[in-house]
């Protein structure tokens, strides 16, 4: 699973998860838009701690060197 | 920027709209009109007596009556925890009481309970004085016994002068008129505290000049001190002496220590008649007070079930009167007026409530409720809910919103315990959080309506933070793979394998790595290697650099879109355009270099391009060249970077001194940059005075301090955010060594004992130090991020709350 593949499932959870809490709790345009404000600000977050970590090792400069007791 | 100009509000990121409202009410309907505003609970009422002292109000005489009130209803309350009586409050009897009715009915529980109090006490004191009687009865006849049985021929004489007394009977010594020829041995007996009785010997010894004989034994039972009303050890004495003299200095030495004397007969019948008649009237006495303490708590029970109703309806009725002491007589002294602050979308409800008010009281006049102009700025106010109050909270700990300013809770919802958990990443660790607020959150109506200690109060009102936070830590702690130190391969096959198949230079050479990199998260082979820490601190150290520069920059997008909401085309061009060309051509490109050499695999010295960059732009970049044109690039970004400080420096406190002239001195209308010049220059000098003189030199050095502490703090916020790596590192190596060397240890040996004993520490260790103590410091640190770096850049801060007189507040704020 390449990293486009993994972000194109983020964007989906997000998306999705944005359609179920405005069908669940749909109370009115301006608290619509916040609670889109907080899955999009959750669904950045959590993409970018993920792609940072994946890019991370990516093309990694070190490898793991077993220590004695392994 | 269309797309966000057609955006509805959004919800909680900007005050509601306030407006100054001024309403005139008749006398007759006044009490009314405000008890049905505490009712909604939607109005701040501005005080217009601040100049006038408590005692020249108004309404002083009804707040006193309501605190007399107020203080009889605290001694009930007292006297019915020290009876330890449970109030169980019954709402189910809402009687309608007058004011009038209830302060009659106070005063008359008042008198009936301190009537009861005092009888109590003196039936009491009769109680003990009676015990100790017995005591010395008891112990004393003891003395006397003996003292008779041993009629040593030496001491006869001594003996005959006792039987020599008079047989009348008066056994009150203290009262027996002595004739002072008699010289016999004669006795007093008493009983004194334990703690006094060594001392008090001695006394009586010196006193008496050695013609005394003590004689002393300990009472056995405990008897209720007067003075103190504990229960203190007693001792009974007896002391013989002869001579007037010496009776009287014995006396007086007595009372001194405060040693009760009680006469003692000395036939030993007497004795036994007395020792009947005292226990019978002690068992009448115990009866008794019984009874009246009975009635004592059937009283106390029936204002218990109604206290809380009454301190409800006391503190409603001080509220009522210290808010109508706020209004101002008009000058017909038929009406009140008052000012005060609304949300706008609460103007048709509160002109409802007072229409209800005048009708209710059959007044001739109606209310008069309508708007004024308002030159001071408004409170802000923000129409939380259960769940982003606590957030809200936190915002407002550092300081409350200006009116209208952008609200950086939206955010801080998500962000606050993302960084959290990008600290305290261990998925067990989330777990168990997890069950924490979870618990809190179940239990929430019965904890709600509980009084809690001050820590578990403060916990429980995060409830809701803490639940975000565990499941932000849960998602970090399978990202760095950690479950109370320990790797899983949840997500598939490690990307690294040995060389060749005997696994030979592991331990030198190290693995490679074969595949496409774990597809989520830190791959579980690195765990235990000796080149772990170099590989995480490179990787977190970076992952702060990203999120932290990230996080600034949404700050400094959220200052452009405050300027755009205030109008202020000035703030655009002048401060927010610098501010990010400056942050970003410096360590957005930072960020930039890091991805880049993340996707080539480069070796380049960022570091070294960074510094170089700096010192030497125009050298050759050598072998830290990540890509084509880099060079001249970042020639570019310097000059960039150069020309942002004087941009953001200098042209704005020009332009405003433009505008100002332009604005007041032609009196032409130019440009109005009106809600500029009112937010951007001395945001604390009154908003009352329109013609204020504009100061150049106080704009000039105002803006140079906000650029320099952009600038300086660019370098400094950016470092800040590495604390993000380093508390992350202090948590994985804490529960890294406990795991190693607490529960490996202990589960190597073969004893169960050990292996349990190395369980409970663990235990212990993993719940004080990492789940309590590294909770807090990791929300510390998550809270200073927001409140300096990330609220640094757009937030002002210097609102007031708007606090509605409202009951439902007054009955939250308890004593």
């Amino acid at each position: 699973m390449g990293f486009l593949m993994t972000t194109i499932i983020f964007v989906v959870v997000g998306v999705v998860a944005s359609v179920l809490v405005r069908l669940c709790c749909n109370r009115g345009p301006s608290t619509n838009l916040f609670h889109l404000t907080l899955i999009i600000t959750a669904t950045v977050c959590c993409w970018m701690m993920w792609a940072i970590v994946y890019l991370a090792q990516l093309k990694p400069l070190i490898v793991p060197i077993l220590s004695e007791g392994e | 920027m269309k797309l966000f100009d057609d955006l509805p509000s959004m919800d909680h990121l900007r005050s509601e709209d306030m407006s100054l409202v001024q309403v005139i009410i008749p006398v007759e309907s006044a009490h009314r009109a405000v008890s049905y505003l505490g009712e909604l609970g939607l109005l701040q009422l501005k005080d217009l007596n601040e100049d006038k002292s408590p005692f020249q109000r108004t309404f002083v005489n009804q707040v006193k009556r309501c605190g007399e009130m107020s203080r009889k209803l605290r001694f009930f309350g007292d006297q019915i925890s020290k009876a330890g009586i449970t109030a169980s409050p019954c709402p189910a009897s809402q009687q309608v009481i007058d004011l009038e009715e209830l302060e009659v009915r106070l005063s008359e529980h008042e008198a009936e309970l301190l009537e009861m109090n005092a009888n109590s006490e003196k039936l009491r004191q009769t109680y003990n004085e009676l015990l100790e009687f017995k005591l010395v009865l008891l112990k004393a006849g003891g003395f006397l016994v003996a003292a008779q049985n041993h009629a040593v021929p030496a001491e006869t004489e001594l003996v005959e002068s006792i039987y020599s007394k008079k047989d009348d009977e008066s056994l009150f010594l203290l009262e027996q008129p002595e004739p002072s020829s008699k010289s016999g041995l004669r006795f007093i007996s008493g009983i004194i505290c334990k703690s006094k009785e060594l001392t008090f010997e001695r006394m009586l010894f010196r006193a008496t000049r050695g013609n005394m004989f003590f004689n002393q034994a300990p009472a056995g039972e405990q008897v209720m001190d007067p003075v103190s009303g504990e229960m203190v050890e007693k001792t009974v004495f007896v002391v013989f002496f002869s001579g007037e003299q010496a009776k009287n200095k014995i006396l007086k030495i007595c009372q001194a220590f405060g040693a009760s004397c009680y006469p003692v007969p000395e036939e030993n019948s007497k004795q036994m008649q007395l020792t009947r008649e005292v226990s019978l009237r002690l068992s009448e006495l115990e009866a008794t007070l019984d009874a009246g303490n009975r009635h004592r708590n059937k009283a106390l029970a029936s204002i218990a079930s109604q206290l809380w109703n009454w301190i409800i309806m006391v503190k409603k009725e001080k509220g009522v009167y210290d808010t109508l002491n706020m209004l101002n007589f008009d000058v017909t002294k038929k009406c009140l007026v008052g000012e005060g602050w609304c949300p706008t979308f609460a103007k048709p409800q509160i002109k409802e409530v007072l229409e209800h008010a005048s009708i209710h009281s059959n007044s001739q006049v109606g209310i008069i409720f309508h708007d004024m102009d308002s030159f001071e700025s408004p409170p802000t106010y923000f129409r939380t809910n259960w769940f982003t109050h606590a957030f809200q909270e936190i915002v407002d700990a550092y300081g409350v919103a200006r009116y209208q300013e952008a609200n950086p809770a939206v955010y801080s919802v998500i962000t606050f315990p993302f960084l959290f958990a990008v600290m305290f990443g261990d998925w067990g660790h989330g777990l168990c959080l997890l069950l924490g607020s979870l618990i809190l959150i179940l239990r929430e109506k019965k904890l709600g309506s509980q009084k809690l200690g001050s820590f578990m109060e403060m916990a429980f009102g995060g409830r809701y933070v803490v639940l975000l936070m565990a499941l932000f830590s849960i998602y970090c702690g399978l990202i760095y793979n950690e479950f109370f130190s320990v790797p899983f391969q949840i997500f598939g096959k490690s990307a690294y394998k040995c060389r060749d198949s005997s696994c030979s230079d592991a331990h030198t050479a190290g693995l490679i790595k074969y595949r496409d990199p774990y597809p989520f998260g830190v791959d579980p082979r690195w765990r235990g290697s000796r080149s772990e820490l170099p590989f995480l601190n490179s990787l977190k150290m970076k992952m702060s650099i990203l999120l932290g520069v990230s996080q600034m920059n949404l700050g400094i997008i959220l200052s452009y879109f405050d300027a755009k909401f205030h109008g202020s085309s000035l703030d655009v061009r002048y401060q927010f355009m610098p501010q990010m060309i400056f942050l970003n051509s410096l360590f957005g490109y930072l960020a930039l270099l890091i991805v880049i050499k993340w996707c080539t695999g480069s070796q380049a010295d960022l570091y070294h391009v960074m510094i170089y960059m700096f010192l030497n732009p125009t050298g050759d970049l050598g072998e830290n060249k990540l890509f084509w044109g880099q060079k001249e690039l970042q020639i570019l970004l310097l000059l960039m970077a150069i020309v942002a400080v004087p941009w953001m420096l200098f042209p704005k406190p020009f332009i405003l001194r433009k505008l100002h002239t332009e604005r007041f001195q032609g009196r032409t209308y130019g440009i109005l940059g009106t809600s500029e010049m009112d937010l951007d220059h001395d945001p604390d000098s009154a908003r009352r005075q329109h013609h204020e003189d504009f100061n150049f030199s106080e704009v000039f050095v105002h803006q140079m301090i906000h650029s320099i502490e952009f600038v300086l703090g660019a370098v400094s916020n950016t470092a800040s955010y590495l604390r993000l790596w380093a508390l992350s590192l202090a948590h994985s190596e804490l529960s890294t060594v406990f795991y190693e060397k607490l529960l490996l240890l202990a589960w190597g040996y073969d004893s169960v004992i050990i292996r349990i004993a190395g369980l409970a520490v663990f235990a212990f260790a993993t719940a004080f130090i990492l789940l309590m103590m590294e909770t807090l410091s990791a929300f510390l640190h998550a809270l200073r991020l927001h409140w300096v770096e990330f609220m640094g850049k757009f937030y002002h801060g210097d609102g007031y709350k708007f606090k509605p007189f409202s009951f439902k507040l007054l009955a939250d704020e308890e004593d």
